[in-house]
Order: structure tokens, then C-alpha cells, then sequence
């Protein structure tokens, strides 16, 4: 009961938040250079550990469909497995677990010192909403972040596939042949399937996590406890929602 | 600047006047989570008074101050500013009401000139150029404007302390709230403290809330001095008032006794040995 | 960080975003810029079965175009074929749909046709060859057993009857027999007659038998017809004890006809044949189910849809997660 409520709060703090966020949006333009900063957080620093993850997720799909097909004569197809599974599902869900665990984890640990030092209240006091100035240039820069990482993640991890196809035994698979089923099955508009979903993710993701930092209360301890919550709640979010958001996108 | 004036603050965004705002405190009790810190509370500041607030370490100052700046709410009775409640956006926005924090509370993540800017420039006031000088001119009074390129985890204490103090003149504020603002500080800046509160009143009209542990820059500035103790206002008067009181407690309280030789921690010295 | 650097690598890194989704686009949509000019050929067939656009033209096995559109022209299916131009298709050889294996999507099948064949030109129509797929195999597999349940349950309809027409086999050789022996009886109360008759000397062989003037010269031949008479006497009392025999339930026959344990062995049997033939029809036992059971018919047809349906998803906006891949493609 206590637990129900407290999922409650959270989602009505949520929506309480974003609905504050929003109702700012005209200021986006004159908060050019938080929103590129945010950009610059959330984009570039995160690429170099998204486009290491995509690699490996890529060769590892490749393997294991390698391994499964070969026994079904339908080795041919891995191309288009990988292909598939990156851009309509792995792509955008590990890039958004990548960005809880990355962003998301920085965000709150960010928001959640500024609210125990009282920097939060300060803001108050000068009358400057922390959803106009510290969670909007967020919002906005994950959304126009999410697809250049997701494109960034699906060729590398296509790249990854690739490389095993062609390198490991008991697959070998020459790259013209895993590229031309992966053009053959997976269409443009299953990667733009993946981005949207991709969009969903990152929004909430950094969302939650403002919350959950700007609702922290006490101490630096209770700072690492925030950030806790935020990624465990970001994973847990990203979960289920990629289950919806797959059903809506169909 | 323009001729002084008693009861007109000049709002320096518009250049309109404003009526110096009043505070209005009543009845004003506040428990956490069951544990009572302020219990029925009331005073009125006037506009444009210096109202200095003194008591003893966990008396609950810091706690009356937040709520007159509207960051919490009182769990029973009621806080006016300018006849509105300071928890409301509406209110913040129409009386500029500026608090310095007891701990500073900088803006961790931007330089000493973006913390006193940010304020400025969010609501629009000025050129990037007349905000500089605005920022400059604060800085400078309170003898800060080296550190203007600083972060705040590269300042002292008492840097720290000024540049909120700054931060706070920034915003030409009507009501200024100060919790301790010279306690970290030397006595020369301690005066200029002092010096920078009286001027706000004299030339500004500005109303000030004073919380200090410091007797002289209370006994000197204030216009009326509340004591806080146990979460109770015990006293209300003049500093006049203050200093022929009779109260023990008081006076204990204003003039505390050294005593070089207290058996109590002698006791904790020989307990500790063993 | 110099607060322009940062803006420019945001810029940098945004417009690198722009630049691969766009080549994505450009690689994934068949856009037209990587295209060269290709030789397109039309190919019909009366099925396309699960030919899709984008399939490839495989000529003796080696990639040389893909299906670029399939469409319906009248009475049959056509597919748009785009082949290299470099390669010259012979105009007697011959196109047919291909599985490239059980999970595999299908590809089109060209043979090299004849060495001297002039090449066919562009827009020129193949001939085709009807192939049957998978799906067609089972649905045949599907007939036999359908064939060989009603051959049986004609063949036991012949054994039993079907209750109405006169009755199987058997019930016809009962009453052949119950017909033969009222004329085995007939005839011997005919041969009976005729030997009473001689005895009292009526009609001519019983006045010849009965004359004394006759008697003795024709008594050697009244000894040989009394030989005669013997025999058929022992013929007659042989019948007789062939029908007692018959009459007693004696011998195959008389089993056959008379015996009710044999007749109830026969019925059992017959029983048996018929429940055999039931159970073949009604689908049970193993073979029952081979040639009856609609499904196993069915997950043969469910198992092909399935590959069928694990490739769609693949090309689709089939409900693929990383998981749903798998799943769709190994089961
Ligand atoms: N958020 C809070 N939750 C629970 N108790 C609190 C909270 N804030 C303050 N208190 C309690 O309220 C009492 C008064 O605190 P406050 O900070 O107002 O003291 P103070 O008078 O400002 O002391 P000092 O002179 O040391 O700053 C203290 O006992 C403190 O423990
Ligand atoms: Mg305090």
C-alpha cells in the first residue's frame, strides 16, 4: 500500500514535471547554450561507450545466429537477423540503457547535490523553475541526440556482425553476402521504427532521472541513493515501456 | 543613483518604483515529522526595517527564515509577504525577495560572474553589457571581483559567503533575507556587512530579515531584534530594550561567561582517559 | 571546454547523424542511386507461391538480379525480373520458383538453356516451369492417405455390405450355398423318382427291367445296368452322406454354412476387418493417424507457415524483439 502510493507520487511528480518542462519550450532558443551543452553531455561524450557496446552486441548477435542457423542450412540470414535486431530493438534499448547508466546516473547526481546544497532553492528564490532552465535543455537535447546515437549504435553493430560473419569459422559468411540480406530484411523504416522507440526511451529516461534528482531529500548520502533509484528505475522503465511501445509501433 | 525614499523601492528592471514589501508572520509553527522546531510564532517586519533574528544554535532560524522566503511551508499559522504567501510563484515574481543561504548555496557548476548573472539574464533584464556591470559592481563592493573567473569550490569560506551576498544584491531585491552573513567573516568585512544592510535601507528602502550570532552587528543595525530560543520568540524589542534587559537568560544569552576552568569538560577529559 | 569548441563538435557530431541516417536511408530504401541499368524479363507462372519483390535471380545458381515487382496479369502471376545486363539468358532457358532451403525464402531459378540460343532481350518474357513447393508436397501427401482410406473402406464395404444392396461377399457365398444345397436336394429326389420307377417297370427302362422274355437276354445287361444302378445308388448314398455330412455340420463346407461358432469366427473376422477399416477411417493408430489425422497434415502446413511467418517477420514490421527473432526463426 505504502509501496503503490510511492509509485504514485513518483509518476504524478513525473508528469507534474514534464508538464512544468514543457510549458517552457518557447525558451529553448534563448537557452541555446545550455541546450548545446546538454547536447554535448548527452550526444558526444556518450558515443565513443555506445558505439563500443553496439560492436559487441553486433558481433554477438552474429554468433549466436551463426551458431543457431548453421544447423538450419540458413546461415545466409544472419545478416538480416543482426540487421533487424539491431535497428528495431537492440540499438535503441541498449543505447537507452547506456544512456541511464551514463547520463542518467549524472543527471541525478547532478540535480540531487544541487537540491541537498540548496542551489535548487536558490533558483527558487530567484523565481528561475529548475524545469525551465535544468530539465528542458535536457529534454530537448535527447531528443535531438537519440537518433544520431541510434544510427551511430545500428552501424556499428551491423559493422560488428559483419566482421564475425566473416571471420569466424564456423559461420563465414562473406560480408557482401550478410550485407545484402541485411539490405534484403531490414527497410528504413524499421530503423526509423527503432529511433522512435529510441526517443521514447531517452525522454523518459532523462526525465525520471531530473525527477528523482530534484526530489531528493537529505544529505550527500542520500545523493548516491538518488542515483541508485534513477538507474534502477530508468532500467526497469525501459523494460516495460519497450514492451508498449513495440505494441504501438507495430 | 536617485533620491533616497522611505517606502519606494526602485524596481531596477523597469525603473519603476514598488512599494517596499512587509512581512507578516503569524502564529507560524513548524514540526518535522512529529518533532516540533517552531511553535507559534508571530511578528510583523515593516517596510523597510531592519529585523535582526538572534538565538542559539538550533533554535530554528534558519528553518522561520526558508518559510518567509517560501521554500517550506508552515504546518500551522500563516506567512505574508507584502500581504501574499512567499510559497507562491505568483508572489516570488511580483516582490523580488532574495535569500542569502547560511551555507552559501552557489551554483556549484557556474563560475562566480555566471551565479550572479544567472538571475539577470533569465529574466531579461538588461544587456549582456549593463548585467556585467551590474555583476562587476556587486562583486567589486564586496571586494570579490577577483574571483569573478573562479568556480565556487576554488573560493574560501568567506569568498564563498560574499558572492552570495553579491548574488543577492544582483537581484535588487525588495526583501533580502541574510542567514548569518557574517560568520565566516573578518571584522572589517563584517563592518562592510553592516555598512551594505544600512545603505539598502537608507538609500533603497529595502526590508531586511537579519539572522546573525554577531551581538554588535545586531546591536547596531537593527532596527527591532527578536531572540529565537527552543523554537520560541522570548523577546521583541529595540536594541535599547536589548541591552538594559534584566532577563538572565537574556543576558546570559547576549554576555556569555568564560569560564577557563569548567569543571564539565574535565569530567569528559577523565572519562576519556581510562 | 571553450565553449565554441563544444558548439562546433555538437554541430559536427549532429550533422555526422544527419549524413548516416541518410546513406542508411539511401542503402535500406533501394534507393535508386546505387542502381546501375538493368535488363528486366518477365516471368509467369500460375503461383508465385512466396515469391517476394527483392528475391533473387539466381542464373545455374550464381546471383545475376533480383525480383523487382510481382503483379497479377490476368490468369496467372508475373514477376518482374531484373537481371544484369552483362548477362545474357539464353531463350530456351527456363525459369522455376526455388526454396533455398526449409527456413529459406525462395529465389528464381534460371537454367543456362542451350549454347546456341540467341539471348533474350530486354522485356522479353521467360519461359517458366511450375515446380511444386513444400506446401503442395504435403497437400499431396494429404491426398494419398485420402486415396488409400477410401480404397480400404471400399474394400470392406465389399466384405460387409453397406447394409442395403444384397449384401458383400460373403453374405453371397452364404447364399450361394443355401441355394445349391435346395438343389442338391431337388435333384436327388429326382434321381430318387426315376429309380422308383425302373423298380416298378413304368416307362421303358422299367418294362425292359420288368419283361421275362427280356429278362434273360437281357440279363447281362441288366447286369451291367445293375452295376450300373449300384453305382449310382453309391453315388446317391454318397451325396446323401455328402448332405448329412453338410446337413450335420460336417467339413469345411458345413462348417462354413452350418456352424454358428464358425460363422460368429467368420463375423468376428469380418468385425475386425470392418473396425480396422473404421479405425483407418476414423483416423486412429499410427497409421490411422498418417493417412487421417488432419493434424498432423496441419502442423506440416503450420510448420511451413511458421518459416513462412519467421521470414515475413524478418522482412515485415512483423512483431520482431531480439527475442521474437529467434524464437520466430527456430520454431
Ligand atoms: N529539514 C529538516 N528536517 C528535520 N529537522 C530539521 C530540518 N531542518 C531543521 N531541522 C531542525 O530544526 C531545528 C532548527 O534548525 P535551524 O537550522 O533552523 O537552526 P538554526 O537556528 O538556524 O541554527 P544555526 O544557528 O546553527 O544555524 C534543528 O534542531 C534542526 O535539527
Ligand atoms: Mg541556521
Amino acid at each position: 500500500m505504502k509501496q503503490l502510493y510511492a509509485i504514485l507520487e513518483g509518476v504524478g511528480s513525473v508528469v507534474q514535471l514534464l508538464v512544468r518542462s514543457l510549458s517552457y519550450w518557447a525558451t529553448i532558443p534563448r537557452q541555446r547554450a545550455r541546450f548545446i551543452e546538454q547536447c554535448y553531455m548527452i550526444g558526444y561524450t556518450t558515443l565513443p561507450i555506445v558505439a563500443i557496446l553496439s560492436f559487441f552486441i553486433g558481433t554477438v548477435l552474429a554468433l549466436e545466429a551463426g551458431y543457431a542457423m548453421s544447423d538450419f542450412g540458413a546461415k545466409e540470414f544472419i545478416g538480416s537477423l543482426v540487421g533487424l535486431s539491431m535497428a528495431r530493438e537492440l540499438g535503441p534499448m541498449m543505447t537507452a540503457v547506456l544512456l541511464a547508466g551514463r547520463v542518467g546516473s549524472a543527471i541525478t547526481a547532478e540535480l540531487a547535490s544541487m537540491k541537498v546544497y540548496q542551489e535548487i532553492d536558490a533558483l527558487t528564490t530567484m523565481n528561475i523553475p529548475a524545469a525551465k532552465i535544468l530539465v528542458l535543455p535536457r529534454l530537448a537535447a535527447v531528443l535531438v541526440m537519440m537518433p544520431v546515437l541510434i544510427i551511430i549504435a545500428n552501424i556499428v553493430g551491423w559493422f560488428g556482425g559483419s566482421v564475425v560473419a566473416r571471420y569466424v569459422s564456423y559461420v563465414g559468411i562473406s560480408p557482401e553476402a550478410y550485407f545484402a540480406a541485411l539490405r534484403h530484411y531490414t527497410k528504413f523504416k524499421d530503423v526509423m521504427n527503432g529511433m522512435e522507440k529510441a526517443e521514447v526511451f531517452g525522454f523518459v529516461v532523462v526525465l525520471v532521472c531530473c525527477d528523482i534528482g530534484l526530489n531528493t531529500r537529505g544529505g550527500p548520502r542520500e545523493i548516491g541513493a538518488a542515483v541508485t533509484r534513477a538507474v534502477v528505475v530508468s532500467l526497469i522503465l525501459i523494460l516495460v515501456l519497450d514492451y508498449f511501445v513495440t505494441k504501438i509501433l507495430l | 543613483m536617485d533620491s533616497p525614499c522611505c517606502s519606494k523601492t526602485r524596481n531596477p528592471f523597469t525603473g519603476a518604483e514598488a512599494n517596499a514589501v512587509g512581512v507578516h508572520v503569524d502564529k507560524v509553527s513548524k514540526t518535522y515529522s512529529g518533532v516540533s522546531v517552531l511553535s507559534n510564532i508571530s511578528f510583523d517586519v515593516q517596510p523597510g526595517e531592519i529585523f535582526v533574528l538572534m538565538g542559539p544554535s538550533g533554535s530554528g532560524k534558519s528553518v522561520l527564515l526558508r518559510q518567509i522566503a517560501g521554500l517550506e511551508r508552515p504546518t500551522a499559522g500563516s506567512i505574508t509577504v507584502d500581504g501574499q504567501d512567499p510559497s507562491l510563484e505568483e508572489t516570488r515574481d511580483r516582490v523580488r525577495l532574495a535569500l542569502v543561504f547560511q551555507a552559501g548555496a552557489l551554483f556549484n557548476s557556474l563560475s562566480v560572474y555566471d551565479n550572479l548573472a544567472l538571475y539577470p539574464r533569465e529574466h531579461r533584464s538588461g544587456t549582456e553589457a549593463s548585467i556585467k556591470e551590474r555583476v562587476m559592481h556587486a562583486l567589486r563592493i564586496l571586494s570579490v571581483e577577483d574571483a569573478a573567473k573562479k568556480f565556487p569550490s576554488e573560493l574560501s569560506g568567506g569568498m564563498k559567503k560574499r558572492v552570495s551576498i553579491a548574488r543577492a544584491l544582483v537581484m535588487e531585491p525588495q526583501l533580502l533575507l541574510y542567514d548569518e552573513p557574517t560568520s565566516e567573516l573578518d571584522p572589517v568585512m563584517s563592518a562592510t556587512i553592516s555598512e551594505i544592510i544600512a545603505t539598502l535601507k537608507n538609500e533603497y528602502s529595502v526590508t531586511s530579515i537579519v539572522v546573525t550570532h554577531d551581538r554588535s552587528l545586531a546591536l547596531t543595525i537593527a532596527n527591532r531584534v527578536g531572540i529565537l530560543m527552543e523554537g520560541k520568540l522570548i523577546t521583541l524589542g529595540t536594541p535599547q530594550e536589548l541591552r538594559d534587559t534584566k532577563n538572565p537568560k537574556l543576558v546570559d544569552f547576549l554576555y556569555p561567561k568564560i569560564d577557563l576552568q569548567n569543571p564539565r569538560f574535565k569530567k569528559l577529559e577523565t572519562q576519556e582517559t581510562p | 571546454m571553450n565553449t565554441t569548441q563544444q558548439t562546433a563538435r555538437v554541430g559536427l557530431f549532429f550533422l555526422l547523424g544527419v549524413a548516416l541516417v541518410w546513406v542508411t536511408f539511401e542503402t535500406l530504401s533501394d534507393g535508386k542511386i546505387f542502381e546501375e541499368h538493368t535488363k528486366t524479363l518477365i516471368a509467369g507462372f500460375g503461383d508465385l507461391k512466396q515469391l517476394k519483390t527483392g528475391d533473387e535471380v539466381r542464373l545455374a545458381g550464381v546471383k545475376v538480379g533480383s525480383v523487382a515487382k510481382t503483379r497479377l496479369a490476368g490468369r496467372r502471376a508475373e514477376a518482374l525480373l531484373q537481371i544484369d545486363p552483362k548477362v545474357p539468358i539464353a531463350s530456351d532457358a527456363s525459369a522455376s520458383i526455388v526454396m533455398s532451403g526449409l527456413i529459406g525464402g525462395n529465389y528464381i531459378s534460371i537454367d543456362m538453356g542451350s549454347s546456341g540460343a540467341p539471348p533474350l532481350p530486354d522485356g522479353a518474357e521467360i519461359r517458366t516451369v511450375e515446380t511444386p513447393d513444400l506446401n503442395t508436397l504435403m497437400s499431396e501427401i494429404g491426398g494419398l492417405g485420402k486415396q488409400l482410406q477410401d480404397s480400404l473402406g471400399s474394400f470392406s464395404k465389399a466384405l460387409n455390405g453397406d447394409g442395403k444392396a444384397g449384401g458383400g461377399i460373403i453374405q453371397k457365398l452364404d447364399k450361394l450355398v443355401t441355394d445349391n444345397s435346395s438343389r442338391v436336394d431337388a435333384t436327388m429326389s429326382n434321381l430318387q423318382e426315376i429309380t422308383g420307377k425302373i423298380n416298378r417297370g413304368e416307362g421303358t427302362l422299367g418294362k425292359l427291367v420288368n419283361d421275362p422274355k427280356l429278362h434273360d437276354e437281357l440279363l447281362a445287361t441288366v447286369a451291367e445296368i445293375r452295376s450300373t444302378a449300384t453305382q449310382a445308388k453309391e453315388f446317391v448314398s454318397n451325396a446323401e452322406a455328402m448332405m448329412d455330412q453338410v446337413k450335420s455340420g460336417q467339413g469345411p463346407l458345413g462348417t462354413l454354412v452350418y456352424d454358428q461358432k464358425a460363422a460368429d469366427d467368420i463375423k468376428a473376422s469380418i468385425a475386425n476387418i470392418r473396425s480396422v477399416s473404421d479405425k483407418l477411417a476414423k483416423g486412429e493408430g499410427t497409421l490411422g493417424k498418417l493417412i487421417n489425422d488432419p493434424g498432423l497434415y496441419n502442423n506440416a502446413q503450420v510448420t511451413i507457415k511458421k518459416v513462412d511467418r519467421a521470414l515475413d517477420g524478418l522482412s515485415d514490421s512483423g512483431p520482431i524483439t531480439a527475442v521474437g527473432i529467434v524464437a520466430n526463426a527456430l520454431f
